[in-house]
C-alpha cells in the first residue's frame, strides 16, 4: 500500500516538474515620437496618439502596410463639415485639438452667451427640460447631441482601423497611447520583429503623417533602453521617418 | 386496468420521499440572487431607471432604490404572506413590519457583489484623453474624471454611476438602460477589495517636493493603462524606471542605490524610502539591482 502511494506521489511530482515551463523571456519597446508641425517649429513630443505593434516584418505585413498607405484620407475638419457641424463647433474642437466632444469639458461660456456653440446650446436646452437642473444639463450635454457629432468621427476611424488590421493575419496587435512627452511603452513583448504603425494618419500641421516602421525586440530589452525615436523629420536619433501627405481637399469646401 | 400497490411499496415510497425532501434544502427567501434562473429577465423588468424619487437621494438621475413590491409579488405572493415576519422582506427592508417601510441603502453595502464591471480603459483614453497641442494651461489628467483624489496618496475608483452617466445616460452605448453593457453576472458572489495592494506605500501622488514633481500625466508612470481593454488582470503597473528617472540619477539623487548599499552591508536592513516594513524587508527585485547597476543578491547571501 505504501509503495503504491509512493509511486503515485512520485508520478505527480514528475508530471508537475515537466509542466513547469521556464519563464517566458520578454522585452520592452520604449517609443518616443518627436514631430515638427512645420520647418520653423521646434521638435516636440507627439502627445496622446495611439500606436500599434503588428507582429511580423514589413514584408510579412505587406498587405496591411499597403492598405494603410493607400487608405482614403479624411481629416477631422472635413468629417465635421460633411456632417453639418457649425463653424463654432469646429473651432471648439480645434482649440483643444479634439477629435470628439468628449475630449474636454464643455464650459458654461460655450453653452450660452456670445461664445455659445449652437449645437451645445440646443443640447443644453433639451437637457434643461429633461433633467430640470442646469448643471446636470451642462455636464450631461453630450447625451443630447446627435451621434454623428458626438463620436461619429471616432467610430468611423475605429471601423477603418478594424478593417485595416483585418487585412493581414498578424496575430495579436498591441496598442498604446503616447503621453504628453510623446513617449509610450510596449511591454511584455515576445522577442521578434514587429511593424510599428499609427495605422490611421496623424494630422500634423498641414500634413497627414503615417508611420510603418520595422522594429526588432530582443528578450531582456528594458524600459531603460535608448528609446526608439520616430519623427516626421530626419535626424541622427530618428530611427524611422513617417511618410507625409498633404491634407486632402475636403469635398464639403 | 387495476394496478395493485402493496403496503410495502407505499411505505418504501413514503420513506424515499421523506429522505428526498430532507436532502433538498428549502429555498432561503431572505437572500436574493440574480443568478437564479427566474431572475434572469431583462434588468428593466424590475429596475426602473431613473428611480421615480431619485432627486431625494441622488444629485443625478440614477437607480437609487430597490424595485417596487410588484416586481417580487408577481411570483412570490406566497412568501409575502408567510408568517408575521416573512423572510423575503429582509432582502430590502431593514425591519420586517407592515408599519415600517425603511429599506437598506441601495445597494446594500453588507451584501456581496453579484456583478462584475466591464470598463475598457483603452477606448476611454481614445475619446476622453485626446488633448494634443492644447493651449496652456494643459490639463492632461482627464483620468481624474473618474479617479479623483481619495487622500494625497491614492486615487479613488468610481463607486457609482456619476462618472458614467454623463456620457452613457442615453444614446451613447452602452446606455443606462443597458445594465448588461457594463455589468456581467459574476460566477459567484464576491467581496470587492477596497484598496488594491500597494508596493510603494510611501509614494504620494501630490508629492515630489516643493515643485510637486509627482504631479505628472497619469500615463507617464501607469504605462500599461492605455492598452487595457478590460479590468481583469489590471494592475497599477508602474515600472521602477518611473521612479528612478528622478530618484536614482547619477549626479543627483541616489535613493535606490543608497538603500541597496545599506542592504548589502546588513541583511536585516529595511528599505523604507518607498516601502513600508512588510515590503521593505523582502529581497529587493532584480529590476532594482539592474537600475542601480549592482549584481542582484538575496538577504540569505548577506553575512
Amino acid at each position: 500500500m505504501r509503495l503504491v502511494l509512493f509511486t503515485i506521489l512520485l508520478m505527480v511530482a514528475v508530471v508537475m516538474a515537466q509542466s513547469q515551463q521556464p519563464p517566458r523571456q520578454t522585452g520592452v519597446l520604449r517609443l518616443r515620437v518627436r514631430v515638427k508641425a512645420d520647418d520653423s517649429s521646434p521638435l516636440r513630443g507627439l502627445a496622446r496618439k495611439r500606436f500599434f505593434l503588428i507582429p511580423g516584418t514589413l514584408e510579412q505585413n505587406r498587405a496591411v502596410v499597403t492598405a494603410i498607405e493607400q487608405q482614403p484620407l479624411t481629416t477631422r475638419d472635413c468629417y465635421y463639415k460633411q456632417h453639418g457641424a457649425s463653424a463654432a463647433l469646429i473651432n471648439w474642437l480645434k482649440e483643444g485639438d479634439c477629435e470628439s466632444v468628449y475630449c474636454r469639458s464643455i464650459e458654461h461660456d460655450f453653452v450660452t452667451g456670445s461664445k455659445a456653440v449652437p449645437e451645445f446650446a440646443i443640447a443644453f436646452a433639451k437637457g434643461q427640460s429633461e433633467f430640470g437642473h442646469d448643471e446636470i444639463a451642462r455636464e450631461w450635454l453630450t447625451t443630447n447631441l446627435s451621434a454623428d457629432l458626438r463620436d461619429g468621427f471616432y467610430r468611423d476611424r475605429q471601423q477603418v482601423l478594424t478593417a485595416l488590421l483585418k487585412q493581414g493575419d498578424a496575430g495579436i496587435v498591441q496598442s498604446v497611447m503616447t503621453d504628453r512627452n510623446g513617449t509610450a511603452y510596449f511591454t511584455d513583448l515576445g522577442p521578434a520583429t514587429y511593424v510599428l504603425s499609427n495605422v490611421l494618419p496623424t494630422e500634423i500641421g498641414q500634413t497627414l503623417v503615417t508611420w510603418n516602421c520595422e522594429v526588432h525586440v530582443k528578450a531582456g530589452d528594458l524600459a531603460t533602453e535608448t528609446p526608439y525615436v520616430i519623427s516626421n523629420r530626419k535626424d541622427r536619433i530618428v530611427k524611422c521617418v513617417g511618410v507625409e501627405k498633404p491634407m486632402p481637399v475636403c469635398a464639403a469646401d | 386496468m387495476i394496478i395493485q400497490i402493496s403496503a410495502e411499496f407505499l411505505i418504501r415510497f413514503h420513506l424515499c420521499l421523506s429522505v428526498a425532501v430532507f436532502l433538498v434544502p428549502a429555498a432561503d427567501y431572505s437572500k436574493f440572487s440574480h443568478a437564479t434562473e427566474k431572475h434572469g429577465a431583462a434588468c428593466s423588468t424590475c429596475h426602473k431607471i431613473p428611480t421615480k424619487d431619485w432627486t431625494k437621494t441622488s444629485p443625478f438621475p440614477d437607480i437609487t432604490d430597490y424595485p417596487d413590491h410588484a416586481a417580487c409579488v408577481s411570483c412570490h405572493r406566497a412568501q409575502f404572506f408567510r408568517g408575521a415576519k416573512p423572510p423575503i422582506c429582509s432582502v430590502c427592508h431593514s425591519k420586517t413590519s407592515p408599519r415600517d417601510d425603511v429599506r437598506f441603502t441601495f445597494r446594500n453595502p453588507a451584501t456581496k457583489r453579484q456583478f462584475t464591471i466591464e470598463f475598457p480603459h483603452d477606448k476611454h483614453q481614445d475619446v476622453i484623453a485626446l488633448l494634443r497641442f492644447a493651449h496652456p494651461p494643459q490639463n492632461y489628467n482627464n483620468c481624474t474624471i473618474c479617479h479623483a483624489s481619495r487622500t494625497v496618496t491614492f486615487k479613488t475608483a468610481p463607486t457609482d454611476h456619476s462618472s458614467c452617466f454623463n456620457c452613457h445616460w442615453k444614446s451613447q452605448a452602452p446606455d443606462a438602460e443597458n445594465c448588461n453593457g457594463c455589468h456581467k453576472l459574476a460566477n459567484a458572489p464576491y467581496v470587492t477589495a477596497e484598496l488594491p495592494s500597494r508596493i510603494s506605500s510611501k509614494f504620494i501622488h501630490d508629492g515630489g517636493g516643493e515643485r510637486k514633481q509627482h504631479v505628472a500625466e497619469c500615463t507617464t508612470c501607469h504605462i500599461n493603462i492605455t492598452k487595457a481593454a478590460s479590468l481583469r488582470g489590471l494592475k497599477p503597473d508602474v515600472p521602477i524606471t518611473a521612479c528612478t528617472e528622478c530618484h536614482n540619477k547619477v549626479g543627483a539623487r541616489q535613493d535606490l542605490s543608497k538603500e541597496l548599499i545599506a542592504l548589502a552591508k546588513n541583511h536585516a536592513f529595511v528599505c523604507s524610502y518607498c516601502h513600508s516594513e512588510n515590503v521593505g524587508s523582502r529581497d529587493a527585485p532584480a529590476s532594482h539591482y539592474l537600475i542601480a547597476e549592482r549584481p542582484p543578491i538575496t538577504r540569505k547571501d548577506i553575512k
